[in-house]
């Protein structure tokens, strides 16, 4: 029983940080890459626009 | 309002209505013997007048198809202005408690004025209150521009809105007569809590309903934090109200959880309730109103995403730093450490977004006192989330842990981040929702606005003092090595700051009732604006808080 | 209105937003939050440690209901100070059986882990009626109705079965005695009292806690609360005196 709680700790300590490692990487990746740039530019300034009615 | 409601729709909601009368009835008759039924009177009450109001509009004639052609925006109406008056309740019973800390007699002898009881009545009013039904306001407004799309049906969102309000009340209620879990920010009984499920999981349905009906492929950042504000809001409220009830007819129950694990649990919701009720859903408000206000696109939109997810993954672990040199093991708490001062890095993108939004449009900021509310906002959420990292570690923690530090904290977040932006997104929309020019008064504006920011400063510096100074003195040896003051003369040296507390607490309340008196003048204004002018409002801004009127 | 008619890729989209908000926000919980739901492993036992009897689970109830962990904490941390100030720093056991626990947040009144005995019942009584009679700058209500109101027991063995739902090994002779079992413990004169003995152990204190043994009040049930606070196990003085005699 005494390893099942060790291992939950140790599990919590290793995957835990990769974990987080990799969603910050995989993030800043998709935030960063240039071909999204277009799509991000597009999207700010898509509230900006004048569309009075909903089209649906 | 009913009128807009089809024939069917007026149906449904007649035959909700009625089985929420229903339960509320059983709940009378399951908890005769305890102050569960005086909630089930109120739920029945309550659902009974909702169907003589639609009862009485039954027969008008239906509405034109040409409701279709507009954005639905009855509930943002009214949502807005709930909030403004549990803003003016919450901030009035706050104000109240704190002059309790001054006189306690203030209580009058009265259980239900006691700050035991008032202090959730407060918290939940401000939070729950004002602040959620802000963010249903806004999020229903928000979410049908983004996407170009109106809302589904007409009926869910009134349900979403007024079922929201009900568990206010019955939380509120509840807690003068004695009802509560004595889970912090998580206070209401296992019925409300239940309730509040219902609602919530209707809420998300009907946020995706819409969501499937945009026209743009992308989804606009503000929708994804509205969208991690309901999802998780509604993992933690589960989990943490996991209870076992006395009987079905006790409003008692007791939490599954006990000790260790219930600590973990408690301070993983009150956290997480921070970031993901009282941050992401009011970021989500400041990436739309802030450029729609400003006239320009947010300064990187890339950066609002790496914030989002990093605002998403980090603050889950960040919980445990409520709970250093407690019984918790250590490692456990350095955890909480580490990420909460990891929590920096999205908490600034989003406030330096703010401010770098804003560069190169100063004038407006100074004209305009409704984008000086978003901008002050921008910089309190920039200070508070520093301020935060900082207590969270642990040699600082154990010097600020269980004072009024905490509390300074906790308002320099509430009332310069989720209040600013909160009145400043309300005075940009309520012109626009009801097809007015602009508010009935700018100068109220400006004067609510310099009310709120000397409210806060004086607050939040009055319990930065006392806060750090009743830290040090218990903490404090004499020569001989034994403690220099007794818990007695602590609460002597506060006495100055409790005051000063509650006088900056007086002026951000006088400041709300500025605010709802302005917010009530412009809806009986007459519509100068055409009224059937664009749903979208033109975000431009000139001179003096005045928007250019619609053509 | 229509729930299912709109096109399969924007629907993905939204809905795997969605699943990624879930699987970021989550796991970040579990992970942190699953190794202490086995911590009872690794954690110091208490094997002699006593339930609350009815009546002082009763008076737990008055606590939460009046929010009394708004300003006190339950919680003495592992700084010198505190331990000076309260007495030995509180263990993870020692709240095993508390259903919420109440560990508190803040301070605006003294911590009151180790509470219990520290003064008398007439103190206690006093200070409840109003805090202003026995310390004159204090800032705590008055909570002056304690003494004329009955305590409600005819539910309280529902209440001991919630809590043994929860994980509390009430036995099923505590249950049955539950109502019994409070009276009996205001009033030591009472011939029930000797079964209270008999089913929370002799450490149990029966006394007239606020000062009037043919009543039943919720001042009794709070007051015997309060004085139970850091004795239902001493777990705590005896660890730090195992370290100190290792050392």
């Amino acid at each position: 029983m005494i390893v099942e709680h060790a291992f939950l700790v140790g599990f919590s300590k290793s995957f835990g940080l990769f974990y987080l490692i990799a969603l910050s990487v995989a993030v800043a990746i998709h935030a960063m890459k240039p071909s999204n740039k277009q799509r991000f530019d597009e999207a700010a300034r898509s509230i900006l626009r004048d569309e009075a009615e909903p089209w649906r | 309002m009913i009128a807009q409601l089809t024939l069917i729709e007026r149906q449904h909601a007649i035959m909700i209505s009625a089985a929420i009368a229903l339960l509320g009835g059983l709940m009378i008759l399951a908890g005769r013997d305890d102050l569960m039924g005086v909630h089930g009177a109120l739920i029945s009450v309550a659902s009974i007048i909702m169907i003589f109001r639609i009862g009485g509009s039954y027969y008008a004639p239906p509405p034109s198809e040409d409701r279709l052609r507009h954005y639905y925006d009855d509930p943002s109406k009214v949502g807005i202005v709930l909030s403004m008056m549990w803003v003016v309740v919450g901030l009035a019973v706050g104000d109240w408690v704190a002059w309790q800390l001054v006189n306690p007699d203030l209580t009058f002898g009265a259980g239900w004025s006691s700050f035991g009881r008032l202090r959730p009545v407060h918290t939940t009013s401000v939070i729950f209150g004002f602040g959620g039904n802000a963010l249903i306001a806004t999020s229903f407004y928000v979410l049908q521009r983004t996407s170009r799309a109106r809302l589904p049906d007409q009926v869910t969102p009134w349900f979403v809105l007024f079922g929201y309000n009900l568990f206010c009340l019955l939380a509120v209620t509840g807690y003068m007569m004695g009802i509560t879990q004595s889970k912090e920010y998580a206070e209401p009984e296992w019925y409300t809590d239940l309730w509040l499920v219902v609602v919530w999981v209707t809420y998300f349905i009907l946020y995706l309903r819409t969501l499937a009906r945009r026209k743009e492929p992308h989804i606009y950042v503000s929708n994804w934090y509205y969208m991690a504000f309901i999802l998780v809001v509604a993992m933690l409220h589960i989990v943490n109200n996991l209870a076992v009830p006395v009987s079905l007819g006790h409003a008692k129950s007791y939490s599954a959880f006990s000790g260790v694990q219930d600590a973990m649990t408690q301070w993983w919701y009150g956290h997480n309730a921070v970031a993901f009720f009282l941050t992401a859903g009011f970021l989500g408000m400041m990436y739309y109103f802030l450029p729609m206000r400003a006239g320009r696109p947010i300064y990187s939109y890339r950066m609002s995403i790496i914030s989002f997810w990093g605002i998403t993954f980090f603050y889950m672990w960040a919980g445990s730093h409520h709970l250093h040199f407690t019984a918790l093991p250590q490692w456990v708490q350095t955890l909480g450490m580490t990420f909460s001062l990891m929590l920096l890095i999205p908490s600034w993108a989003s406030a330096g977004n703010v401010l770098l939004t804003l560069n190169g449009a100063w004038d407006k900021v100074r004209d305009d006192a409704t984008l000086r509310f978003m901008m002050v906002a921008g910089v309190f959420y920039g200070l508070t989330t520093f301020e935060g990292s900082f207590m969270a570690i642990r040699s600082v923690n154990s010097l600020s842990h269980y004072t009024d530090w905490t509390i300074g904290h906790v308002h320099a977040g509430a009332l310069g981040w989720v209040a600013m932006i909160t009145f400043g997104s309300i005075y940009a929309c309520v012109p626009w929702l009801w097809k007015r020019e602009r508010m009935y008064s700018p100068k109220l504006i400006e004067a609510h606005f310099w009310l709120a920011l000397a409210g806060t400063v004086i607050y939040v510096f009055a319990m930065w003092n006392s806060g750090i100074v009743q830290g040090l003195m218990w903490r404090t040896y004499n020569e001989s090595g034994t403690l220099a003051y007794s818990f007695v003369d602590t609460l002597v040296a506060m006495h100055p700051y409790y005051i000063a507390r509650a006088v900056g607490g007086l002026l951000f309340l006088i400041g709300g009732c500025l605010g709802a008196y302005n917010v009530w003048k412009t809806i009986k204004l007459p519509g100068t604006a055409a009224e059937h002018a664009g749903d979208l409002p033109q975000p431009v801004v000139l001179g003096a808080g005045i928007p250019q009127a619609a053509e | 209105m229509s729930l299912f008619g709109f096109h399969y890729r924007l629907e993905s989209k939204a809905i795997g937003l969605t699943l990624g908000i879930i699987a970021a926000a989550s796991i970040g919980g579990m992970v942190e939050i699953a190794p202490l739901f086995t911590i009872h492993q690794t954690v110091e036992d208490a094997p002699g440690m006593r339930l609350y009897t009815p009546l002082e689970l009763a008076g737990r109830n008055i606590y939460i209901r009046e929010g009394c962990y708004a300003c006190h904490s339950q919680m003495i941390r592992t700084l010198r100070d505190e331990v000076d100030r309260y007495g030995p720093y509180s263990l993870a056991v020692e709240s095993k059986y508390d259903h919420p626990m109440l560990w508190g947040s803040k301070r605006t009144g003294p911590d009151l882990a180790r509470i219990g005995e520290k003064y008398s019942d007439q103190w206690h009584v006093a200070h409840l009626n109003n805090p202003r009679d026995v310390v004159p700058v204090s800032v705590m209500p008055a909570y002056g109705w304690l003494l004329t109101t009955e305590l409600r027991t005819d539910d309280l063995d529902l209440h001991l079965r919630a809590q043994r739902k929860v994980g509390v090994p009430y036995t099923d002779n505590m249950i049955a005695n539950a109502a019994s079992d409070a009276y009996a413990q205001s009033n030591p004169d009472a011939p029930q009292a000797d079964g209270v003995i008999k089913r929370y152990g002799k450490a149990t204190t029966l006394r007239a806690f606020d000062g009037q043994p043919t009543r039943l009040t919720e001042m009794d049930a709070l007051v015997a609360y309060l004085q139970v606070l850091g004795h239902l196990t001493d777990a705590a003085r005896k660890s730090i005196a195992e370290v100190e005699a290792g050392q």
